[in-house]
């Protein structure tokens, strides 16, 4: 009886086992049955009673938290979705995924074919992903889209090769927000911020005489808010969408120097090499001026302490800076392409855009949009930067160049190389890396 | 000698009849002998198969394919192998390992050595200190990593830096100083192991017999003798055992690097599973991860042999 009752277990066992296996495959299929016959029925009702014709079935829609306030948000998507619902016939399945791992969750999702039909992405996945053949080309459906009223540095990112692969819900722009009490201290006028390189360079000076630090620099972290805005500044590139390396030209190797002068006079922190951050020291006062972005903007009027200013974005040939674009886009393997993409334009229209970023207080893409801060004047100038904003790069190996650079940049502020030298080794390393 | 032959042919017969008893039954003989043992063994020996044997397995296979994520995977035979020996930056990066570990195994033991003599000794309060000793280990890493870099602020306000300015040195770079950055992360990696290896040097110190040293005082050695002719020796197999664990935690070394330094300055600190990081998820060259983490296998198993043969020999006390 006791060897019986073992046996049954043991079977117990290895059924549930090889269930457990097997159900993912099976009831995906099952899955897709389901749909398929749903997706027939609402065939049905919408040929009788829709003039929108060809749209129909559902579409699932991947997108992140984008506050902490989840109700607010939750409320803001009910309502995007229900009324392209109601103008569409299309069912939206929308699920919140988490930030951490997004690209892992993604990639998977889509290799796996059970992936979203829209998904929330930034402007460095974009080219990654569109190289890849895994985007759909959206230029077909956007023939008769108003794309006028989208800030024209908001279409850089959502386009590779000269196609567009996704349209802009979101941007942001980095620039300079000066503590107002360290510039009355040096004996500067608050009211006219800097807004060329000489100017910083001549208020740097002032700073370290009155033992601030100009600026802080954190090349521990992404190069997007730190180097690439004075390259930019300087009239340089880094790398272009045709596999030009420009990051060692004469313009380019002008930001490295400035950047190395800054570090080298005592005009940033000492341990911006590595640092990923300054909080401490620009909150207790030590530091005149910081990039910053939306987020900073909400925290300083949070916390009341510091008696701040915004400088607009600093100019040496060009006036440029850094903020990244969210789009949305539609992986190529949607069963759904049609209604994905209209469903992107929907997302991205200008009504939809003032409900996505009144809540999130990101900048609108669309300038009929940016009434929204009309009354926050903070936000309303930062979003008159967004047009200066650009994305960062726009390459598939945007990700993977950025830890050569930044360990040439560190080499040259230890001293070990020359601003040039350091250029051309990324350079280098950059060619290698996409060759 | 006739009834030998017979008692031969027997047991010969025998065992005819043994071998030819039917599978069946046999199974069912084995099956009553080691149920217990079955069912618990087969879920996770099912589990095993699944989450170690098979990634293992398909990661050798990536080595030899340039693996996408999405797309047409192709097979490019041994070409990631021969890049990982013309990589420089991989040989940074195990050099770097290498330098790490120099700087934080040996540290480690012995600090973990002197911590469990301090609790053993008798010292009044000893739960305490053994609690005081431990918080690290039970504390999240990026807490500590946090606080840590904080200490080691390269700038002249940096905590570490005030102190050493009431000696009159100059403030140090640390994090920011190619020089500095890996031994700050392996004193960050110190602090942080070195309390579980003090539980281990304590259970070892309490399994030493007393009477070695009742016979050592009467011959008249003082407390250092002891420690080098009875406690040291006879700690042999923790020391093993440490040494094993924390040459394979040193090669694994990954978080410290990822939260303080990002790798620099100038792949000052890039280990090799940073490396293997940056490569398999920033620049998604799932295959030459793969390469990378069957490289850090051979290594930590070369050393894993080593250790043994020369460490592990002898664990007898007596």
């Amino acid at each position: 009886m006791r060897k019986k009752a073992f046996l049954l277990m043991l079977v117990l066992f290895l059924g549930i086992f090889l269930v457990a296996c097997n159900s993912d495959g099976e009831g995906d299929s099952e899955d897709q049955d389901d749909t398929n016959s749903e997706d027939q029925e609402q065939d049905d009702e919408e040929a009788s009673n829709d003039e929108e014709s060809s749209l129909s079935g559902e579409i699932t829609v991947w997108a992140h938290p984008f506050t902490g306030e989840g109700d607010a948000e939750q409320e803001m998507w009910d309502e995007i979705t229900t009324s392209y619902e109601e103008e569409y016939g299309v069912t939206v399945n929308f699920e919140q995924i988490p930030w951490s791992n997004r690209d892992q969750k993604i990639l998977t999702a889509l290799a796996a074919n059970n992936g979203p039909d829209v998904f929330y992405a930034i402007p460095d996945q974009m080219p990654q992903y569109a190289d890849e053949g895994m985007l759909l080309e959206l230029d077909p459906y956007l023939e008769d889209h108003d794309m006028d009223d989208f800030v024209e540095s908001s279409l850089v990112s959502v386009q590779w090769q000269d196609k567009t692969y996704g349209l802009p819900i979101l941007q942001e722009a980095y620039t300079l927000f000066y503590n107002l009490d360290v510039v009355r201290d040096i004996g500067e006028d608050p009211d006219n911020l800097p807004e060329t390189w000489e100017e910083f360079e001549e208020w740097a000076v002032k700073a370290k005489e009155n033992d601030y630090y100009a600026t802080a620099f954190s090349f521990g972290g992404s190069m997007n808010g730190t180097l690439y805005p004075y390259i930019w500044q300087a009239g340089g590139e880094i790398l272009t969408q045709d596999d030009e390396v420009k990051i060692n030209d004469e313009k380019s190797v002008e930001a490295f120097e400035y950047v190395n002068k800054l570090y080298e006079d005592g005009h940033v922190p000492e341990d911006s090499i590595t640092a990923q951050e300054h909080n401490e020291m620009w909150d207790s006062g030590q530091i005149m001026a910081s990039m910053g972005s939306g987020i900073n903007l909400q925290i300083l009027q949070e916390k009341d302490e510091i008696d701040f200013g915004i400088a607009p974005p600093m100019k040496n040939e060009q006036q440029q800076t850094y903020g990244t674009t969210g789009m949305f886009v539609v992986p190529s393997n949607t069963e759904n392409p049609d209604a994905a993409a209209e469903f992107v334009k929907h997302m991205t229209n200008s009504e939809n855009q003032r409900k996505f970023n009144s809540v999130t207080k990101y900048i609108p893409t669309r300038e009929s949009a940016k009434d929204i801060f009309d009354d926050q004047p903070y936000l309303s100038q930062l979003a008159s930067y967004t047009q200066y904003a650009l994305p960062g790069v726009i390459h598939p190996a945007g990700r993977s160049i950025m830890p050569f650079i930044q360990a040439e940049l560190q080499a040259m502020l230890e001293g070990e190389k020359s601003p040039q030298e350091a250029a051309d080794a990324a350079a280098e390393r950059i060619a290698n890396e996409i060759n | 000698m006739q009834n030998n032959q017979e008692l031969h042919e027997q047991s010969h017969n025998q065992k005819q009849q043994k071998q030819k008893l039917p599978f069946k039954t046999r199974l069912k003989k084995n099956w009553e002998k080691y149920a217990i043992i079955y069912i618990f063994f087969v879920p996770i020996f099912i589990h095993f198969l699944i989450f170690q044997v098979f990634p293992f397995m398909f990661s050798l296979v990536l080595t030899f394919m340039d693996w996408k994520v999405i797309g047409e995977s192709e097979f490019v035979g041994l070409e990631h192998w021969k890049r990982f020996f013309e990589d420089d930056l991989a040989h940074r990066a195990i050099w770097n390992t290498v330098l790490f570990s120099i700087y934080y195994i040996i540290p480690t033991m012995a600090l973990g050595l002197i911590l469990a003599l301090i609790i053993n000794s008798g010292v009044r309060f000893a739960g305490f200190f053994k609690g005081i000793f431990f918080l690290p280990v039970v504390t999240s890493f990026v807490i500590i990593a946090g606080i840590w870099g904080w200490m080691f602020q390269g700038t002249a306000d940096g905590m570490v830096n005030i102190i050493l300015g009431f000696f009159g040195i100059e403030p140090q770079l640390f994090l920011s100083d190619s020089d500095q950055a890996l031994m700050v992360l392996a004193g960050l990696s110190i602090l942080k192991v070195s309390g579980s290896t003090m539980i281990y040097y304590y259970a070892g110190l309490q399994s030493i017999p007393n009477q070695l040293y009742e016979a050592a005082r009467i011959d008249g050695a003082n407390s250092l003798k002891m420690f080098w002719n009875i406690t040291f020796p006879l700690l042999k197999p923790i020391h093993f055992y440490v040494a094993i664990i924390t040459t394979i935690g040193s090669f694994q070394i990954f978080d410290s690097t990822f939260l303080l330094t990002g790798g620099g300055p100038n792949y000052s600190t890039t280990t090799i599973v940073y490396y293997l990081y940056e490569q398999g998820f920033t620049s998604l060259n799932l295959s030459y991860a793969a390469v990378l983490s069957y490289i850090l296998f051979f290594i930590i198993l070369v050393i894993s042999l080593i250790q043994r043969k020369y460490l592990g020999k002898d664990t007898q006390i007596y």
